[in-house]
């Protein structure tokens, strides 16, 4: 059966376009993709992301479990600070990219993606034998809304939320309008913004309340449409376009997320560590048509006349109008920045240009 | 609107009104959303009925444009190709298509819906 966020019927109340995303019915869009886009690149944006999954994770041995089951020093983690994650399997592939937040001692909240909170709990399961460990799914106790954009500090400042002293990848525990909640301040659209978790029966209030303080601001409500555009901008990974179990965090260009001086073992050490020092088999470009044509998932990359990858996200950057794109390629010492590549769109070549990424200069690094 | 009273529909969301002037219906530009690539065939090219025509990319997705009726393309909205967003304005005085000759009509439209029909099947 399709789940239904506890904000559903606010979506359809506001016209939303609905569409099933990893077995939830969400909004897609609201009015239009690139207007939504633009107004959370130029003001603020709300958006539901309650579909996505929330783990707590406490118990004596938490940082350990959990520091054996990402690539990341859990055990240098400061209380109430975030780190972006990966949950790695036995050869280094990537089961699901996470958010892992310290909220107490030996006491954790593990966001992970909507499509797979299945895989995510199997796999913590199996890990956590012979340790002190709870695992407590509480995605179905909880929503999750986020507030994006350059004026979504001052949101928050209106709803009576002191953000001093919160920055970027931080979370605390705090009330707006009398509401417990916990507040990040995280996103996954490159811009500046705050992440609130907060109890499905207050969601609704709570979803209002920001609607009605932000109007001075320009805010409009977002969907999923403009959520992707604004993510490939900032060249953020989609698991199950970007990231699978067959790719690591080395070849998916997140080297920069993983301490090259971690002792302890954890999953695919071995596999992450080789890649580290010998390089890898493929890896993550960006890349920019040099026409009109726009390469989707799942379109081959060819360069001089041989296959050499595929393209894993595509999409007309709303910001810039270039078409953009994240692809893996065979890791070939002439293909890099500037380098002339060729994507097979309608059994046609067309000319793209490889590209630093993100797309677009990032402003969430407050 | 005249043009909707005088039109015919296909099933896959494609229009032919005066019996020569090709395009997609507001139905279906209003489920693609924001349109951003628009591609269409040459001035000359023939195609049956049923056939991709074109293709039609929004933010969020690519489809195929099919044939409403076999014949051979006579002219292309260039205007629209190179603005393809004008289509979610309008997608019928200036958002049509292509203007075709037509092959054999009256026997290609029979499984054709009249706008009326059509808006009852897809809704």
């Amino acid at each position: 059966m399709v789940k239904e966020t506890y904000l559903h019927d606010k979506h359809v109340a506001l016209g939303a376009k609905m569409v099933d995303f990893a077995g939830w019915h969400m909004p897609v869009q609201y009015t239009s993709i690139i207007e939504e886009h633009k107004t959370v690149r130029n003001a603020v944006g709300l958006f539901d992301v309650s579909h996505m999954g929330e783990v707590f994770v406490s118990g004596n041995d938490a940082t350990l479990f959990l520091n054996k089951v990402v690539p990341q020093s859990i055990d240098k983690l400061p209380y109430e600070k975030a780190v972006y994650c990966q949950l790695t399997n036995k050869n280094g592939g990537l089961i699901d990219d996470l958010i892992i937040y310290k909220i107490g001692i030996e006491n954790y909240l593990v966001i992970c993606n909507a499509s797979r909170i299945d895989e995510d709990l199997n796999w913590l399961v199996r890990n956590k034998r012979g340790l002190d460990v709870k695992i407590d799914n509480q995605s179905h106790n909880y929503s999750l809304l986020a507030v994006q954009g350059p004026k979504a500090i001052d949101l928050m400042r209106k709803l009576g939320y002191s953000i001093e002293n919160q920055k970027s990848f931080t979370i605390k525990h705090d009330k707006i309008e009398g509401i417990k909640l916990l507040v990040s301040r995280t996103g996954y659209t490159g811009e500046d913004g705050f992440e609130l978790m907060v109890e499905n029966e207050y969601s609704e209030f709570l979803w209002d309340k920001i609607l009605e303080h932000g109007m001075e601001f320009g805010i409009k409500p977002i969907g999923l449409g403009a959520r992707d555009t604004l993510r490939l901008e900032a060249a953020l990974h989609l698991y199950g376009n970007d990231l699978d179990e067959t790719t690591t965090p080395i070849e998916a260009g997140l080297s920069w997320s993983i301490p090259k001086d971690k002792t302890f073992d954890y999953n695919g050490k071995s596999v992450i560590v080789n890649q580290i020092l010998n390089g890898v088999e493929k890896k993550i470009i960006g890349l920019e048509m040099l026409d009109k044509n726009i390469a989707r998932h799942g379109y081959d990359i060819y360069y001089k006349d041989q296959k050499v990858g595929n393209i894993t996200s595509g999409c007309v950057s709303p910001s810039t109008g270039k078409n953009i794109a994240l692809g893996y390629v065979k890791n070939l010492p002439e293909i890099g920045t500037n380098s002339i590549i060729q994507v097979m769109i309608r059994e046609k070549l067309h000319d793209a240009k490889v590209v630093k990424r993100p797309f677009i200069q990032k402003r969430n690094r407050v | 609107m005249s043009f909707k009273e005088n039109m015919l529909c296909s099933k896959s969301h494609e229009y032919i009104a005066e019996k020569n002037i090709v395009g997609l219906t507001d139905y279906a530009v209003e489920q693609l959303g924001d349109i951003v690539f628009l591609e269409l065939p040459s001035v000359g090219d023939v195609f049956a009925k049923g056939d991709v025509f074109g293709n039609i990319e929004s933010v969020k997705a690519a489809s195929e444009i099919y044939m409403p009726v076999s014949g051979k393309i006579i002219e292309v909205n260039d205007a629209v190709v190179e603005e393809p967003e004008k289509l979610n304005e309008d997608c019928y005085e200036n958002g049509w298509l292509v203007k075709i000759e037509p092959d054999n009509y009256d026997s290609d439209i029979t499984d054709l819906l009249t706008y009326v029909e059509y808006k009852a099947e897809v809704e």
